[in-house]
């Protein structure tokens, strides 16, 4: 059987990906899925926990962060697709009229 | 008390949101203002049943849904926030060709999901309560659809947002393995015991303050708040900027107060939470100076005022940060509602120029915002100067000196970006493009009601004290 420590390094390893994608990609969408990389990466966290301490909790939570992560797309991708209409491009540097 | 009654205030709002968005479909598009009476009498229904049940301690779903008096407090302030904002905006939404049913539904759910998060006990549903609140934030910055900085600050909302939701899954899944549930009296049991004290906790923990540090934005997460609150519409703006704010506090306070005597002990939080505040009440003052646009000003001020409420925490006194929300949801509402006043077809005033002689073309906006104005910067007899004053002296007692010489001279500081509003307003002549059509009684009762709010909680705070007595001894530790 896998130790669950692998698991939990593996989980702090895509979180750090996601927060370094985040910073580094100059793509709105590409730094959504980012996010998306680090709340699974929250995900998988709680699974390992759920497995090692044997509690059906944690796999359950895993199911309503899943949701939300879905809600949050829904809003999202609307919101990209408006500065899409409005500027016809969705790279991040692109978005900047207010500064200061 | 294990009772449905508990559920009440929730469902109150939920179903105020649901009607409307139904009616949104079937009125008439000069009778869209009876979306905002609607929401105002369920608004008021909420703050009755609110104040009914006060002291009774309804709990349901196994206690982790518990309105004790410390979450009853703040649901009324924040209903009466919620209310004040549908009577400011119920002109501004048609100047600005929006849409009166996403704005008051989304507003609603927005309220609900801050419902959630303040009687709520347990991590998940915290969690659950922030994106309720979030998601339907993000849209409302967005919602002057044909304006560019709205979107802008709906898509940077959205993006550090989400960004910050995902510190919280994270740290709450640390929490977890570390103490094997999400509940907060869990949680704080398993800290207690100091033997158990691992990296995972301390991690966890860690990261679950800092994103509520980027909701309540502290610097250095500070970064998305001036661009938001610029573009969004300004009464949302009025609503960001007190609503989230009180709500991160609100459950700081659940998390942080019990650890107090162990962890605040080790020193590493406090040092760590000391700094912060520090930074905010400088970064926040000092930057406001060189602002042009009136609702950055506004901006980088609610940055501060976090770091003078954070001054409260660390003096451990949560009497007087209470004191400090509800004063500053009095004065911020009301001069964000001078600001939405300033306003024409299509047209937001906000920059400085634009408020030269504005105190003489219009003498009871100009004259309220100024008292407003007055009050963030701390002056007598008004609310503000009484809770810094309340805050600091807490401080003091606790022996946090030199945070409180810092607090301090950033409010002195403070008082020249602030009073500079004021100057433009009666000192500078007028350059006569001013020509603003807001002047409808909706707007002109929420100024007299926060005008009212701010003097009554600097003159005679005394039932209101009382009352957050009774709030803050309800915590359970």
């Amino acid at each position: 059987m896998i130790p669950t420590s692998y698991f939990i390094v593996l989980s702090a390893l895509l979180f750090v990906l996601g927060i370094v994608a985040f910073f580094v990609k100059k793509d709105l969408i590409t730094q959504f899925l980012s996010i998306e990389v680090m709340l699974n990466a929250g995900n998988l966290a709680f699974i390992a926990f759920a497995k090692a301490h044997g509690l059906i909790e944690g796999q359950i939570i895993v199911f309503f962060i899943i949701t939300v992560a879905a809600a949050e797309a829904a809003v999202g991708l609307a919101i990209i697709l408006l500065i899409y209409k409005q500027k016809k491009t969705i790279k991040s540097e692109d978005v900047n009229l207010m500064k200061g | 008390m294990n009772s449905l009654y508990a559920l009440a205030p929730l469902s109150i709002i939920v179903l105020a949101s649901i009607i409307i968005l139904l009616l949104e479909v079937f009125l008439k598009k000069e009778n869209k203002n009876y979306l905002g009476y609607i929401s105002v009498f369920f608004l008021t229904a909420c703050f009755i049943f609110c104040f009914m049940s006060w002291g009774k301690d309804y709990s349901y779903f196994n206690g982790s849904l518990l309105l004790d008096n410390f979450a009853l407090f703040f649901f009324m302030i924040l209903t009466i926030g919620t209310l004040l904002i549908i009577l400011m905006s119920l002109n501004y939404i048609s100047l600005m060709d929006a849409n009166h049913g996403e704005f008051f539904a989304l507003l609603l759910l927005a309220l609900s999901g801050m419902f959630i998060m303040i009687s709520s006990t347990d991590f998940l549903v915290i969690f659950l309560g922030l994106e309720v609140l979030s998601i339907s934030s993000y849209a409302l910055a967005g919602l002057k659809k044909k304006d560019e900085q709205s979107s802008e600050a709906s898509v940077k909302y959205f993006l550090l947002g989400s960004f910050a939701s995902a510190f919280l899954v994270f740290g709450l899944a640390f929490l977890f393995g570390a103490f094997k549930t999400t509940d907060i009296l869990g949680i704080i049991d398993g800290f207690n015991k100091p033997t158990e004290l691992g990296l995972l906790a301390i991690f966890g923990l860690g990261m679950v303050i800092i994103s509520f540090a980027f909701k309540i934005a502290f610097v250095p997460f500070h970064m998305w708040t001036p661009d938001v609150y610029q573009g969004s519409p300004t009464p949302v703006t009025a609503f960001f900027s007190v609503g989230p704010k009180a709500v991160g506090f609100v459950v700081l306070i659940r998390i942080l107060y019990p650890y107090w005597h162990s962890l605040f002990d080790s020193n590493v939080l406090f040092t760590i939470l000391w700094i912060v505040s520090a930074l905010t009440m400088i970064f926040g003052n000092l930057i406001a100076l060189r602002q042009t646009n009136v609702k950055r000003i506004l901006a980088y001020s609610s940055i501060a005022h976090a770091g003078y409420i954070l001054v409260g925490i660390l003096a451990m006194d949560n009497a007087s940060c209470v004191f400090y929300l509800t004063v500053y949801l009095f004065m911020n509402i009301g001069a964000f509602t001078a600001i939405t006043a300033m306003t024409k077809k299509g047209k937001e005033y906000v920059e400085l120029e634009d408020y030269a002689g504005a105190g003489f073309n219009h003498p009871w906006i100009g004259a309220a915002f100024a008292v407003f104005l007055f009050s963030l910067a701390g002056f007598p007899p008004l609310g503000g100067f009484l809770a810094k004053f309340y805050v600091f002296a807490a401080a003091v007692k606790e022996g946090l000196i030199s945070l409180v010489v810092i607090g301090i001279l950033a409010s002195l500081v403070s008082v020249y970006y602030y009073l500079r509003i004021v100057v433009f307003m009666y000192m500078h002549r007028s350059a006569g493009k001013l020509d603003i059509q807001q002047e409808n009684p909706a707007l002109l009762i929420v100024l007299f009601l926060c005008l009212y709010g701010v003097l009554q909680l600097g003159i005679f705070p005394g039932n209101i004290l009382v009352f957050i007595r009774d709030a803050v001894g309800s915590l359970p530790f």
